[in-house]
C-alpha cells in the first residue's frame, strides 16, 4: 500500500493521514507526525481515535461517519500526544488502494487561524467602541459649541451692549458741555467707534442666534445669511424653500447651522460665482441641498488632510440628529452638500410665511 | 454579526472587496446608472433607512457606507477616474447591503448602480416582494428575512 502511495502525501503541504476500513493508521506523511508530535513512523497501526479522541469519523465500512454538507470537511479537536488539544479541519475522502477502501485524511492546525480571527474580532470590537467614543465627543462639542454660542449671545447683549450704550449715552452728555473744536472732534470720532461697534455686536448676536430663526423661519434666516454673502462676495444665489410647515426650532437651528457651514466653505474656498440652496420636506424630515459651481475639490486629497472640521460638523451634526449626510466634490465640478435630518418633534405648525425662491 | 457592520456583515465586506476588482468600464457603468437615477428616490430611501434603524445599527450602517467610499474613492483614482458619483453610488450600496432586506425596495434603488455589475448584491426577488408588501401594510419595517444566518 505504502509504495502504490509512493511519496505523494509527503509532496501536501498539510498533514495528511490514511487511514484503512477498521480505522487504523496505515500512512502519515512527517507534518501529521510533526503535528501530533509522533516520530515519523510511529503513527501507523494507531486507531484514528487516538488523535481525534470521542468523535466518530470513519464508519466500520470505512465511509466517513461525520460529513458537513458537502460531505467533505469536519471541523474537529485534535490530540497530540502530550494530551494537549488543538482545533482542526479535516478533509475527509475515500480512496481505493490495492483494491481496499482507504479514507484520506488532510489535517490543518486552526490554532493560528482562530487566534488571528480572534484578533481580528477583537481589533473590529475595538475600533467599533473607538468609533462610538469619538462619536459621543463630537456630540459633546457640537452641544458645547450651541450653548457656547447662546451664553456668548447673551452675554454680549446683556452686559456688553448695555455697558456700551451707556457709554454712548455719557458721550453725547459730555457734549452739550464742550465747546472747543478739537475736543468735539475727538467726541464725534468715539461717538462713531462706539456706534460702529455696537453695530458688529449685533450683527454678531444675529449670527450666533439668528433672531429670524427664533421666530420660526428658517427660510428667512438663510435669506439673510445668503444676502449677506452676496453683498460681501457678489455670490449670486437662488433659494428654493419647499418646505410646507415650519420645522422645529432644534431641527431649524441645526439647519441653519449646517447652511451657514457650508455657504462660508463655499464663499472660503469655491471659487464659485453661483450657489443654490434647497429646502424640501423628505420622510418626516427635511431635506437640503446646497450646490455651488465652483472650482470642487478632491476628496481623497482633502480628507485625509487634517483641518477641514467644518465638513466634519456638518455631516456629524445631521447624522447624530438621527439623519444623513452627503458631501461630494471633484476637480473643476463644483461641491454639493446634502443632508436630511429628521424632525425631531412634530411640525405641524401652519406656515406663516410667504418667503419663496430668490 | 460584525461589530463594524452588523448582521450583515460579511455581505459588505464582500461588497468592499469587490470594488477593488471593478474595472474602468465597470466603473463607468456604475457611475452612469447612479446619474440617471432619481436623486429623490435616493435621498427619500437614504431617509426611510436611517429614520427606521436603531442607533446601533445606524452606525453600523453608516460605517459601512462611508468605508465603501473610502474604497471606491481610492479604486477609481487608481483608474483615473475622478466622477464622484462612483462613490456615491458605493456608499448608497453599502449602506443598503448593511440594512439588509427589512428596507424592501429602498434596496434596489440604493444598490441598483452597482448591483449591474455586481450581481450578487440583487436580492431574491421572493424575499424583496414579501418584504415590500410588509414595509407597505406596515408603513415600518419588517423583520429582516434577507440576513446573515437568518
Amino acid at each position: 500500500m505504502k509504495s502504490r502511495l509512493g511519496a505523494l502525501p509527503e509532496a501536501f503541504p498539510d498533514a495528511i493521514v490514511v487511514v484503512d476500513s477498521r480505522g487504523r493508521i496505515i500512512r502519515a506523511n512527517a507534518r501529521a507526525a510533526s503535528l501530533f508530535g509522533f516520530g515519523e513512523h510511529e503513527m501507523s497501526g494507531l486507531p484514528i481515535q487516538t488523535l481525534f479522541p470521542d468523535q466518530r469519523l470513519i464508519s466500520a465500512g470505512g465511509r466517513t461517519a461525520r460529513r458537513d454538507r458537502a460531505g467533505r470537511h469536519l471541523e474537529l479537536v485534535g490530540s497530540r500526544r502530550d494530551s494537549s488539544l488543538f482545533p482542526a479541519v479535516v478533509a475527509v475522502m475515500s480512496a481505493q488502494i490495492d483494491r481496499r477502501t482507504a479514507v484520506v485524511m488532510s489535517i490543518r492546525d486552526l490554532t493560528e487561524a482562530q487566534r488571528t480571527q480572534f484578533m481580528l474580532r477583537r481589533g473590529l470590537q475595538m475600533l467599533a467602541s473607538e468609533g462610538w467614543d469619538c462619536r459621543a465627543l463630537l456630540r459633546q462639542l457640537i452641544q458645547a459649541r450651541e450653548e457656547d454660542r447662546a451664553r456668548i449671545a447673551v452675554d454680549i447683549h446683556d452686559d456688553v451692549i448695555q455697558t456700551m450704550s451707556a457709554a454712548s449715552l455719557r458721550l453725547q452728555r459730555l457734549r452739550l458741555r464742550l465747546t472747543d473744536e478739537a475736543a468735539l472732534q475727538i467726541l464725534a470720532e468715539l461717538q462713531e467707534a462706539i456706534t460702529l461697534s455696537l453695530g458688529h455686536l449685533r450683527q454678531l448676536i444675529f449670527d450666533l442666534r439668528p433672531p429670524d430663526l427664533e421666530a420660526g423661519s428658517l427660510s428667512v434666516a438663510v435669506r439673510g445669511y445668503l444676502e449677506q454673502m452676496h453683498a460681501d462676495s457678489g455670490i449670486a444665489y437662488q433659494l428654493n424653500d419647499l418646505l410646507s410647515g415650519r420645522a422645529p426650532e432644534s431641527t431649524a437651528m441645526l439647519i441653519y447651522r449646517n447652511v451657514r457651514e457650508s455657504l462660508a466653505n463655499v464663499r472660503q474656498h469655491a471659487r464659485a460665482s453661483n450657489v443654490a440652496v434647497e429646502l424640501r420636506d423628505l420622510e418626516h424630515g427635511c431635506l437640503v441641498r446646497v450646490v455651488d459651481d465652483g472650482v470642487g475639490y478632491d476628496p481623497a486629497d482633502v480628507e485625509d488632510r487634517p483641518g477641514h472640521l467644518g465638513l466634519l460638523l456638518i455631516k456629524e451634526r445631521a447624522e447624530l440628529a438621527g439623519g444623513w449626510c452627503r458631501i461630494e466634490s471633484s476637480p473643476g465640478d463644483g461641491t454639493t452638500v446634502e443632508f436630511w435630518v429628521p424632525f425631531g418633534e412634530s411640525s405641524t405648525e401652519p406656515d406663516t410665511r410667504h418667503e419663496r425662491a430668490g | 454579526m460584525n461589530p463594524l457592520f452588523g448582521r450583515n456583515g460579511r455581505r459588505v465586506l464582500a461588497l468592499i472587496t469587490g470594488i477593488a476588482d471593478l474595472s474602468a468600464p465597470e466603473m463607468d457603468q456604475v457611475t452612469n446608472a447612479w446619474k440617471q437615477a432619481p436623486s429623490g428616490e435616493r435621498a427619500a430611501a437614504w431617509a426611510w433607512l436611517v429614520r427606521t434603524a436603531t442607533e446601533q445599527e445606524r452606525y453600523q450602517i453608516l460605517t459601512a457606507a462611508s468605508l465603501a467610499r473610502r474604497e471606491a474613492l481610492a479604486a477609481a483614482h487608481r483608474l483615473c477616474r475622478a466622477d464622484w458619483a462612483f462613490w456615491a453610488a458605493a456608499s448608497d450600496a453599502a449602506a443598503a447591503v448593511a440594512a439588509g432586506a427589512r428596507i424592501g425596495h429602498h434596496y434596489d434603488i440604493l444598490t441598483a448602480p452597482f448591483a449591474a455589475v455586481m450581481p450578487a448584491l440583487v436580492l431574491n426577488a421572493t424575499l424583496t416582494a414579501d418584504h415590500s408588501a410588509h414595509v407597505a401594510a406596515d408603513g415600518q419595517a419588517g423583520p429582516a428575512a434577507y440576513q446573515e444566518g437568518a
